[in-house]
């Protein structure tokens, strides 16, 4: 759960309108995190050009401190490993994991809502069943257990990740279907006769289209965070470098050389930010309500 | 790679030479303690049981130690010392130890501890249910008790191995008349245990603490000099440094800290770093190397990776100076085995990559000559990084890595049981004489039996079994220690597993904590030495 | 609800069971080595040589009886174990809900009543960070800040048994140890309650009863406290019980760093212990205080807005 979605209106009509963008530049806090997320993307695009070698690779005196050897701007780790390498190539992983972990629980969030919105009945009651039932196991708990029975490998925690984040939206997309299911439009294709799938895939989702945006923008950052506890907690892939990995292997020398764990820290604090400052400024600017103020 | 090792070499040697001058500064036996306090620790993991008679584990021994007592303590240099047996003797033909008991012992209870104690244990604990006692007490075929006090062992070989084995770890004797005609792995007892020691149980919450109390009855007598000792679980690393350093904590084992932080805790004037009391464990690290795998049954190919591997970088920068390369699977810390001729496989990329070539295993377009998994023991993050090394080590000679996380059932399973692995690493203890500790990690029957902590290579080579049958059964030291050499030659020759470092495990305690480390087998032995100094202010 | 539990019961029974390695494994690593001897008579202690169809059908009877079975790890029966550490988690959950909602609610007012001024941007940028920051940082920062640095708050723990309080010093020491992890656990979600108060203060406004309020010539904060914080109050409460299970899993962090003795750290041992019987109990457990909580949310409902009625 997050806070864009806990402030999002339950039920009024919110349309995407033209202009979205033009509306979302007028205030200050979108267009800062718009500004920080374009940068985050921009380092995980160049990562490979910026830094082309390994950044698993020692390629230094370990612990450097930052700013101490002009090669290695944000300094080494204790392995002797560039740690302005590490945020560059980790931002690119873990936006990744963000990405395909939202991109998971969209898929079954949206589905699950959407089929029991539509369909009401039966198929709403048993798969609101199924909803509560991952709704009430503690997600952050479920997402370890699936990640320790299935090895910490990249997939399994996405898959986790994504396994454990669905239900609210779910409930979300469910309202809203159930909303709009009784609503003129839809009721004219059913008399029209066209297929549930084609009434659901273009009358009912697209006009759902602006609370899932809010709410995708949020589960990425949601997401980046639960990696990196779950990399705290040594359920990290030792294969690959993601902000979540390097505090998780800094917070050992946090005492000493703090700086190791802190420069990933403020990087998932900069992409956990850009991403909310984002979904609030979606909320406000989808949101006709908030135009009145 | 050499200028960076160099550098650390240097740093981490004028730290430890501090703190082994700061350690010689705080033994002095000749103060006189003083009595009284409660001494707070850390145990970490929180134990599964409390007595080590049906459980080694490090936690357990820690606590357990204080509790019960062994038949003999060993010090720090591994002799043997009197415990619950005043003397003991070997007969000349090795076919009988008999140990005489103090008579003066009760259990916490109140019952008289007896050789009966002894007898029923030994038979119906240590032989059939403790995890690695049953090889040490193999041999013995009966034991006699011809009075109260005296507990004769009849061997059906020699067994020289047993008398480094009965301390209270490696033999903790239970009180026959609470566990007899029992389930022993659930009799109630295991969770509030009565024993003979120093310190009498008192109260258990789990998942927070333990507390253990003054055995004023104690058969040493004076001892011991603290009023409690409680027992604290504190399962994060930095929050264990944090304790000992705000003093809240004032003991703790098993390097509780990172190793980064215990450099800097060690240099505090209220707190102590002590790397001595694991003597009797001596601990060593190593790469097993699956030799079923199609590239590493090659032993060219192990030997490539033996070269590609820097041990000094693994001592000095992996494990931050707390390490020293090995150079035998049995320790130096064991001098009298220990085997310093073996053949060496130093740090040399070349080699290396001339012994892959020479193998068969060219460089493909991509660099890459083959790939390989790498399962590192689940121990914590110096382990990780020990397997991060590995990885970037064999890149460097082609060869690709893919490290392997998981927890500790899933990896003793595919190591030990499944055998699906290329290279795995542990730690083993060596324990003071090798025939506990090191020759289970050669010895072909353990292959694939699902045992954590045997062989893992699966290295099978029935001149090597034969050698360790042999010195199980050899009467004279001296023999025994030829045919442990030879053994030693030949394993690392063949190179199934690689030796790479001697782990320095160390303690921190504070400052004015006295005597905490009396014994080669300290973190498994009693506090009954260790008192506060009040006039040195904490 | 009977059916969520059995679901509960099914789904992580058989995920679990999917877990390599077993206890026996696990007790026998920990202790250094074992023989296959003592590692078969784990197994039997353990009923582990039962055949999996077996162990779920006699797990399901003693779940119809409510009994969660034996945790052979600990050697006690797991009820006893979760009773043990149910406590602390639930002291743990209260404070940090309480102290994310008090001073959530606290800030969201202020910045509503400020909306578009410094102080609303100062608040909502500050409640933002604390959201943004990974949870066990802000532990480890505020142990070596508060605890290590200044020496007020103790370093971890639930008490202080060495000293061996009674009655009311017991109280203030727990209350002492309490401080550090439930703020540590409530800053991340401060930042919800802070939003969410704000937002509804600002909507409420709007309406037309308080409009009516204003005009009646209503004193303004009398006009705050009865109607608009009454209304502004839904949401949070809709909040607190989604967010139930959230806090539950965010314990295991929160306990690891303080060395709080709860039930998530029990959770994530049990689990790399394989002490299936044991972690079945707790997340059963957890999905019971979250069902409780939310029945609690509904009947609070009926409470704050008379409007409402018990639907279920």
């Amino acid at each position: 759960m997050s806070i864009a979605q806990s402030v999002l209106p339950a039920a009024e009509e919110r349309p995407v309108r033209r202009g979205l963008f033009a509306r979302l530049l007028r205030r200050p806090s979108p267009v800062a995190g718009l500004v920080l997320l374009g940068a985050i993307l921009a380092m995980a695009a160049l990562a490979d050009v910026a830094y082309p070698v390994d950044p698993l690779d020692m390629v230094g005196t370990p612990f450097l401190w930052p700013g101490a050897d002009p090669d290695f701007p944000l300094g080494t780790d204790m392995m002797g490993r560039d740690i302005a390498a590490g945020i560059f190539h980790g931002a690119r992983v873990s936006l990744l994991i963000g990405g395909v972990a939202t991109l998971v629980s969209l898929v079954i969030g949206v589905g699950v809502g959407a089929i029991a919105g539509f369909f009401r009945g039966r198929a709403d009651h048993a798969l609101m069943h199924v909803t509560e039932l991952f709704q009430t196991i503690p997600p952050f708990l479920f997402a370890i257990v699936i990640v320790a029975i299935l090895q910490p490998t990249m997939t399994n925690v996405v898959l986790a990740i994504g396994l454990t984040s669905w239900p609210s939206l779910a409930r979300l997309v469910r309202a809203e279907v159930l909303r709009l299911r009784d609503g003129e439009m839809v009721q004219a294709s059913i008399v029209l006769g066209l297929s549930d799938a084609r009434i659901i895939l273009t009358h009912v989702l697209p006009n759902v289209l602006a609370p899932i945006v809010v709410s995708a923008s949020i589960m990425v950052a949601s997401a980046i965070l639960t990696e990196s506890s779950l990399a705290f907690l040594g359920l990290g892939d030792p294969n690959i470098v993601s902000w979540g990995s390097m505090v998780g292997a800094g917070r050992e020398v946090l005492r000493t050389d703090w700086y190791v764990a802190t420069v990933p820290g403020l990087a998932i604090v900069a992409a956990v930010l850009a991403l909310n400052l984002l979904g609030d400024g979606l909320n406000d600017a989808l949101d006709p309500r908030q135009n009145r103020r | 790679m050499t200028s960076i090792v160099s550098r650390f070499v240097l740093l981490r040697a004028t730290v430890l030479a501090a703190g082994v001058a700061s350690l010689l500064g705080g033994a002095a036996f000749a103060e006189t303690p003083q009595n009284g306090g409660t001494l707070t620790a850390i145990v970490q993991p929180e134990p599964v049981t409390l007595t080590s008679a049906i459980n080694t584990a490090a936690p357990t021994g820690f606590i357990s130690g204080n509790v019960f007592d062994g038949l003999i303590d060993y010090d720090l240099d591994l002799n043997p010392k009197p415990a619950l047996a005043e003397r003991w003797e070997v007969a000349p033909d090795g076919l009988s130890i008999t140990f005489f008991l103090r008579k003066d012992v009760t259990w916490h209870d109140g019952h008289p501890f007896t050789a009966a104690d002894v007898k029923w244990t030994l038979e119906n604990v240590w032989k059939t249910i403790h995890p690695r006692n049953q090889a040490t007490f193999g041999r013995v075929t009966q034991v006699d008790t011809p009075d109260d006090h005296t507990v004769i062992l009849r061997l059906s070989e020699p067994s020289l191995a047993i008398l480094s084995s009965v301390n209270s770890n490696g033999a903790q004797v239970l009180p026959k008349h609470l566990y007899e005609g029992t389930d022993v792995l659930n009799n109630p007892y295991n969770l509030k245990p009565v024993g003979t020691g120093a310190f009498v149980f008192k109260e258990w919450s789990k998942g927070n603490y333990l507390i253990l109390e003054r055995n004023p009855n104690y058969w040493d007598k004076g001892k011991p000099h603290l009023d409690r000792v409680v027992f604290k679980v504190i399962p994060d690393a930095a929050a264990r440094a944090a304790a000992l350093e705000k003093g809240d904590v004032q003991y703790a084992v098993f390097s509780p800290v990172p190793l980064k932080d215990a450099e800097r805790l060690g240099k505090l004037p209220t707190l102590k770093i002590e790397t001595r009391g694991y003597e009797w464990i001596s601990p060593w690290l190593f790469f097993d190397l699956n030799v079923d795998n199609k590239y590493l049954k090659d032993v060219r190919v192990r030997r490539a990776i033996a070269h590609a591997i820097d041990r000094k970088a693994i001592s000095n920068i992996v494990w931050y100076g707390f390490a020293k390369p090995a150079i035998s699977p049995v320790p130096s810390t064991l001098p009298a085995f220990h085997d310093a001729t073996v053949p060496q496989y130093e740090f040399d990329v070349k080699k290396a990559e001339a012994l892959l070539d020479e193998a068969g295993y060219k460089r493909g377009p991509d660099g890459v000559r083959f790939a390989l998994t790498h399962d590192f023991i689940p121990y914590g993050d110096d382990y990780k990084r020990t397997g991060e090394y590995l990885k970037q080590a064999l890149k460097r000679v082609g060869i690709e890595v893919t490290i392997r996380s998981q927890d500790t059932a899933a990896f003793t399973k595919r190591v030990y049981g499944d055998r699906d692995f290329d290279i795995s690493s542990a730690w083993f203890a060596a324990f003071s004489d090798p025939q506990v500790g090191v020759t289970r990690a050669y010895w072909s029957g353990w292959v694939g039996k699902n045992t954590p902590w045997t062989n893992g290579s699966g290295y099978r080579n029935p001149e090597v079994d034969a050698l360790i049958a042999q010195a199980q059964g050899q009467a004279r030291q001296e023999d025994r220690i030829a045919t442990f050499k030879k053994i030693q030659q030949i394993v690392q020759t063949d190179l199934p597993s690689i030796p790479l470092a001697e782990l320095k495990f160390f303690s921190v305690h504070a400052a004015n904590l006295k005597d905490v480390v009396t014994h080669g087998d300290q973190i498994y032995g009693s506090l009954k030495d260790a008192w506060f100094d009040k006039a040195a202010s904490n | 609800m009977a059916l969520v539990v059995l679901g509960i019961a099914v789904v992580n029974f058989f995920l679990l069971h999917l877990a390599p390695g077993d206890a026996a494994q696990v007790l026998a690593g920990e202790a250094g080595s074992a023989t296959p001897e003592y590692m078969a008579a784990l197994r039997r202690q353990f009923g582990l040589d039962q055949p999996l169809p077996v162990q779920f059908v006699q797990y399901l009877g003693n779940l119809l009886t409510f009994n969660l079975g034996f945790s052979f790890r600990h050697g006690l029966p797991v009820l006893e174990l979760i009773g043990q550490r149910l406590p602390a988690t639930l002291l743990l959950m209260t404070a940090s809900i309480g102290f994310a909602v008090l001073a959530g609610s606290a800030l969201g007012v202020v910045a509503a009543r400020n909306a578009g001024r410094l102080a609303d941007t100062l608040i909502s940028t500050l409640a933002l960070l604390f959201y943004a920051t990974p949870v066990f940082w802000i532990g480890l920062v505020l142990v070596v800040v508060f605890s290590v640095g200044l020496d007020w708050l103790p370093v971890g723990g639930m008490t202080s048994v060495e000293a061996g309080y009674g009655g009311w010093d017991h109280v203030k020491d727990v209350a002492r140890h309490l401080v550090l992890p439930a703020a540590t656990l409530g800053l991340f979600y401060l930042a919800i309650y802070t939003r969410l108060m704000r937002a509804a203060m600002l909507e409420v406004t709007t309406q037309d009863f308080v409009r009516t309020a204003v005009a009646k010539g209503l004193k303004p904060r009398r006009i705050a406290l009865r109607h608009v914080l009454r209304n502004a109050l839904l949401p949070v409460v809709t909040m607190l019980g989604v967010q139930v299970g959230s806090i539950l899993g965010g314990a295991v962090l929160v306990e690891t760093i303080f060395a709080w003795p709860g039930l998530g750290r029990l959770a994530f041992e049990a689990l790399f212990q394989r002490d299936l019987n044991l972690l079945l109990g707790i997340l059963l457990c957890s999905s019971a205080v979250v069902v409780v909580v939310n029945l609690a949310v509904d009947l609070l409902y009926t409470v704050l807005d008379p409007r409402i009625e018990l639907a279920r």
